[in-house]
């Protein structure tokens, strides 16, 4: 296997809570604390979560968009946080992003082509006339006319403008893209055409994604392998395939069954949630899921949850960890527990309103 | 709903300032304001082929000369006038020394600066001066105490009320932007700076400081009173630019131009200053209209520019001595009020056709 092309080590961003007079820092919001993984080239992570995990700021802070506090961002080999100036400018070159929100992404003064020109102009790439093909290569890629060119964002719709933001992106020629919740803000009928678009593009251009969204459905569709973040950690990773065939975190699996599906033989047992997510400045101790974990025990409570590694599946859960054990290794099996088990506990659904 | 490779048309339709002067169109009163300002303009701009007892164009000895700039600066007055000795006086000189020669008068042959004298003007009879200037068919908004046509001084006096606007609050948008971008963009100790500065400044009475300043002053002049207007008038700009800029740095648009590699004076210059301009620009307009207000009240107060430069404050300031005199009150104040209502009234049609609330409530 050759070296991943995105590698992230123990990333850790914390935004600090400032007070008073003389706005003295009295805490700090872990936005992301602790987050490990890696990208093979040509490969998606879809990283999925509840709003407020810290998913976006994961996908930032490769970025240098907001600055990491701790931890190691690695980019093709080259270490992201040590980067400044014109070496920095050049590595935003390579990695490019798209935002959830095409109404807020665009700079609603700016042409379609000088939104889109504007990157080649800071990385002086070609002449005026080699920049107008290229924005035009990059809008034909993403399925907009020519005639585009000189309309504003405004006079599009939300799916256009979304494919104007993947043109943007592209037309500086990225091995790597953050996908910040692409589609989320979009129309059900565009989001697939979206996604669609997004597939091919990575087949055509053995572009690398990490591919960021609460919706589990498009995730597995887009995904190689995928990261379940809970406040500010990632809680299970796995190939798509693994993870959805046999999810082991309890977190994980109160996601999957909060997911509508059509299918009765895949309808599971709604489990859910009790209370609400902690505030990321203050988190519990030992494993961070335990306040609403409902299979959560004494050690729980007390010790943060090593990771345990199969070879196509890492979990943090003492009582995955236990039942893997229990199973000889044999993740279906511990899987089966866990869901029969959860079953067991979670409260019905008539009980308690369901959290977000 | 839009097919997948074949983009639908989108609807059509210009920039952001073509859609602002779109709706801005719609507003009769605002429209109104805007034409009368540019009427006044127009009037600045030739008040002196308006109202002057020098011609706008004449022939004499066999040259062309336009006497009448010498209004704007007496240093553009030619200098063959001096020496044949016109002590500024043209009709009847023009056709003594020169019977060959011929002129283009003014409008209205009148001077802001003095009053003109009997027989200066084929026929006519000296101005009246004191309690018998009365408006009349000669002197329609009457004379002053030294029997100076109003009318003349106010065309005159037209392009002072206008550059004070201007340049008083081109210097504080410039001060305020700058100072207010800083602080909203840089934040941390900056932002702390410049903000402590602005409020200081801002606690100051305005008219005390620039009351102040003009003591200081020496040789005062309408450019100096302008520059003070200007340089105590920015506070507002630069706490509202500090907002502006300090909402748009956290922006989605921002954050992209980051993500491909902008440095910050080409975010603040090109994606956060566009999007702040128009609700800076409100209060802009709103401040030419205090400016001249200010201008007037300095004026008024005797502190303002000295004489020769003709400013509808200071004809307020004659009325003060000479109650019975009303159309020195009526007419000056006249005017300040309708140039001060029309900026604000410009200055509210550019709020409601810029306001993104009042946009999105329009789809």
């Amino acid at each position: 296997m050759t070296a991943p092309l995105v590698e992230v080590e123990q990333l850790q961003t914390y935004f600090p809570i400032r007070r008073g007079l003389l706005r003295r820092v009295v805490g700090n919001v872990q936005a992301v604390d602790g987050v490990s993984f890696s990208i093979a080239r040509g490969k998606t992570l879809g990283l999925v979560g509840e709003s407020g995990c810290g998913k976006t700021t994961v996908g930032r802070s490769i970025l240098r968009l907001v600055e990491p506090t701790g931890g190691r961002v690695a980019f093709d080999g080259l270490a992201v946080r040590d980067l400044r100036g014109r070496d920095l400018r050049n590595l935003r070159r390579r990695m490019q992003v798209v935002f959830q929100d095409p109404y807020g992404s665009l700079n609603p003064r700016m042409t379609v082509r000088a939104l889109i020109e504007e990157g080649l102009i800071i990385h002086g790439l070609g002449s005026a006339r080699e920049r107008v093909d290229r924005v035009v290569r990059a809008m034909e890629r993403t399925g907009l006319s020519r005639q585009a060119l000189e309309r504003y964002p405004h006079e599009f719709s939300g799916g256009q403008r979304q494919r104007i933001a993947i043109a943007r992106a592209l037309v500086l020629e990225p091995d790597f893209l953050v996908l910040d919740e692409p589609i989320s803000a979009l129309d059900l009928s565009i989001q697939a055409q979206v996604v669609n678009l997004l597939i091919e593009l990575r087949e055509q251009l053995g572009l690398t994604y990490l591919f960021i969204s609460h919706d589990l459905s498009v995730v597995e569709h887009v995904s190689d392998e995928v990261a379940v973040m809970y406040l500010g950690r990632i809680v299970e990773r796995a190939t798509a395939a693994a993870l959805y065939a046999q999810p082991l975190h309890p977190y994980t699996l109160a996601l999957f069954s909060a997911v509508p599906t059509v299918d009765p033989a895949r309808r599971r047992r709604r489990i859910v949630l009790v209370g609400d997510v902690p505030s990321p400045s203050n988190p519990p101790r030992g494993c961070r899921f335990h306040p609403r974990c409902p299979l959560a025990e004494s050690v729980c409570r007390e010790v943060d949850p090593p990771m345990v590694s199969l070879p196509e599946h890492a979990v943090h859960c003492h009582v995955a960890a236990r039942e893997l054990a229990r199973s000889g290794g044999n993740a279906s099996v511990a899987a089966a527990t866990i869901a029969a088990l959860l079953a067991d506990r979670a409260t019905p659904p008539t009980a308690t309103l369901s959290p977000g | 709903m839009e097919g997948s490779m074949t983009p639908t048309q989108p609807m059509r339709s210009g920039g952001f300032w073509a859609e602002a002067w779109r709706r801005y169109r719609r507003r009769p009163l605002a429209l109104a304001a805007l034409v009368f300002v540019g009427w006044l303009a127009v009037v600045a701009l030739f008040a002196p082929a308006i109202a002057g007892t020098k011609p706008v164009l004449c022939r004499y000895k066999g040259h062309l000369y336009a006497p009448c700039l010498a209004f704007f600066d007496r240093r553009l007055e030619p200098a063959v006038f001096a020496r044949d000795r016109f002590r500024g006086t043209y009709p009847q000189n023009l056709k003594e020394k020169d019977p060959d020669s011929w002129a283009i008068w003014p409008l209205f042959f009148q001077d802001p600066y003095r009053a003109v004298r009997e027989n200066e003007w084929p026929g006519r009879p000296a101005n009246p001066a004191r309690d018998e200037g009365h408006p009349s068919a000669s002197h329609p908004f009457g004379t002053d105490q030294y029997g100076v046509d109003v009318l003349a001084k106010m065309v005159h006096g037209t392009t002072v009320a206008l550059l004070v606007g201007f340049v008083s609050m081109g210097l504080a948008g410039t001060i305020g932007i700058v100072i207010g971008a800083l602080g909203g963009y840089c934040g941390g100790w900056v932002d702390m700076v410049t903000s402590r500065f602005t409020e200081i400044v801002m606690c100051i009475p305005t008219l005390v400081l620039i009351l102040a300043l003009t003591a200081i002053i020496e040789k005062p002049s309408i450019w100096k009173t302008m520059a003070i207007i200007g340089a105590t008038g920015w506070t507002g700009i630069a706490r509202l630019t500090r907002g502006e800029f300090l909402r748009l740095r956290q922006s989605e648009f921002v954050m992209a131009a980051r993500a491909a590699g902008a440095g910050p004076v080409r975010i603040m210059l090109r994606h956060i200053l566009p999007n702040a301009l128009a609700p800076i620009l409100v209060p802009i307009t709103f401040g030419i209209a205090s400016a001249i207000l200010t201008e007037s009240a300095l004026s008024f107060l005797g502190f303002g520019p000295p004489p020769p430069s003709a400013s509808w404050g200071s004809l307020l300031n004659d009325a003060r001595s000479n109650y019975s005199m009303w159309w020195l009150v009526v007419f000056p104040g006249l005017a300040i009020f309708l140039t001060v209502l029309s900026y604000n009234l410009i200055g509210e049609g550019l709020q409601e056709a810029t306001d993104p609330r009042l946009r999105e409530a329009r789809k």
